[in-house]
């Protein structure tokens, strides 16, 4: 079995067992036969949520099915809520030219955001602000000291934006920090529009689904039509199990819904286990939907990488 | 009185309504589901000889396989958001060439277009030689770059 070990700590991973091993060395000498048996597992970690985009809290097993590569799944291994309870945040804040108007919005939430992290202690927040040539990291880990707040509302926008780039750079913070029990967060506040970075949108949503984060996307942006941003910023809450907020229609509600979200979301996450239900190497497809109340939502990363083992 | 004839003619008629499809729904079960064009749903006249219609043109519809006792039915969504629900056993019936899935929990039904029907044994002769074809070259790799698609 081989994949990714940052799949396995993130919120989905596939795990094979090999069994009899241990014995292997000892029969063989023994002449007795050996019985391998591989068995795959796919853990999938979500949150569900009603008509009204808020989290349910109780969910059964019976409330969902998964389709994983186009196969409906309903027999379940285990179903369990998750043991994430905490949060290891990185905000990644937009200061370039093109949200200028939203500037302050944005950074009201992260001051939100930051004065928030006091009340819960288990909880890491870092700030990375992205606008000119490079992202980079304004605070982490104790962004609510006096300096650290001092210095995020000295920030200034304007410039170019290396949005993919500053993903890059928050999956890798992310990576860096990694605490067992804690979720990894992506906040982007951003109009979802790229001018200058070195990373496709392609290699940012990797690195991103590699660590397991979600990314909970504000989108900042003026129009009022559906932009390609927007579209970039829907895309990417999705596949990894996010979830996507528009200050479009109301800032106000929103900059104060996704500090709650986030957090009401870990809690009300659970953990299902299932048998592979096909062994074609490769990427499979996941997606989780209701078999009853068609009202819920079910968020969960859009899909993992199986590999065959060859022993 | 009556008024309270009335009501009770009124109540009669809607129980009726109400209980006449429940008699006449098949059961099924869906084992697949995947997205796919929705090039069926939206195959018209204008559609075949009008200008190309990009909005149509990507938008993906919801496809399943719908498995009962003697046939299995592919039938194809009219919108990306018009889900089955995916529960063990789905209620559905025929109307107007087409399929109305019971939707237990909205109590209406949503209707589907048929795409293909195949017996049932022949579906499941199908399905044994594409998994012994699978198994015959488990190391085939799959596009990776999937990877990022999004789920819609």
């Amino acid at each position: 079995m081989l994949t990714h070990w940052h799949t396995r700590l993130a919120l989905l991973a596939l795990f094979t067992l090999t069994s009899v091993l241990a014995a292997e060395d000892a029969s063989d000498a023994s002449g007795v036969p050996t019985y391998r048996s591989t068995v795959s597992e796919v853990r999938v970690t979500f949150f569900a949520t009603d008509e009204n985009n808020h989290p349910v809290a109780t969910l059964t097993k019976s409330d969902f099915a998964v389709v994983d590569n186009e196969l409906v799944v309903r027999n379940f291994r285990s179903f369990t809520h998750s043991d994430e309870t905490s949060l290891d945040v990185v905000a990644l804040v937009d200061l370039s030219e093109s949200v200028a108007a939203r500037f302050r919005v944005g950074m009201s939430d992260v001051l939100q955001l930051v004065a928030r992290e006091q009340s819960t202690p288990d909880d890491n927040i870092a700030v990375v602000s992205f606008g000119g040539m490079r992202p980079a990291i304004l605070c982490s880990n104790g962004c609510r000291a006096s300096d650290s707040v001092s210095r995020l509302l000295a920030v200034k926008g304007s410039g170019t934006t290396p949005l993919f780039d500053a993903l890059i750079l928050g999956a890798d913070f992310i990576s860096h920090h990694r605490r067992a029990g804690a979720r990894p967060v992506l906040i982007l506040f951003s109009d979802g529009n790229d001018t200058i970075s070195l990373h496709s949108p392609r290699e940012a949503l990797e690195a991103v689904l590699d660590e397991g984060a979600l990314i909970y996307s504000v989108d900042m942006g003026t129009s009022e039509n559906q932009t390609s941003g927007s579209t970039f910023l829907r895309q990417a809450s999705d596949a990894t199990g996010g979830r996507y907020f528009s200050l479009r229609f109301s800032p106000q509600d929103a900059a104060a819904a996704v500090p709650n979200a986030v957090l009401e979301d870990l809690r009300a996450s659970y953990v299902v286990t299932y048998d592979l239900p096909s062994h074609q190497a490769g990427f499979h497809s996941l997606r989780l939907l209701p078999t009853h109340n068609l009202n819920l939502r079910f968020h969960s990363r859009n899909g993992y990488n199986y590999e065959h083992s060859v022993r | 009185m009556k008024s309270t004839l009335l009501l009770a003619l009124a109540l009669t008629s809607v129980s009726a309504a109400l209980a006449a499809p429940l008699g006449i729904y098949q059961h099924g079960t869906v084992v697949r589901m995947r997205m796919g064009d929705c090039a069926l749903m939206h195959r018209g006249f204008l559609n075949a000889f009008g200008p190309p219609q990009a909005a149509v043109a990507e938008e993906a519809c919801p496809e399943y396989t719908l498995v009962t006792d003697k046939v299995v039915f592919l039938i194809v969504g009219k919108s990306s958001n018009q889900l089955v629900p995916l529960a063990e056993v789905v209620d559905f019936r025929f109307q107007n060439k087409e399929l109305a899935v019971r939707v237990d929990d909205a109590r209406h039904e949503s209707k589907f277009a048929i795409k293909e029907m195949t017996l049932r044994a022949e579906w499941e002769l199908l399905q044994k030689h594409l998994e012994d074809q699978l198994n015959d070259s488990p190391h085939r790799s799959v596009d990776t770059s999937l990877a990022l698609r999004n789920p819609e």
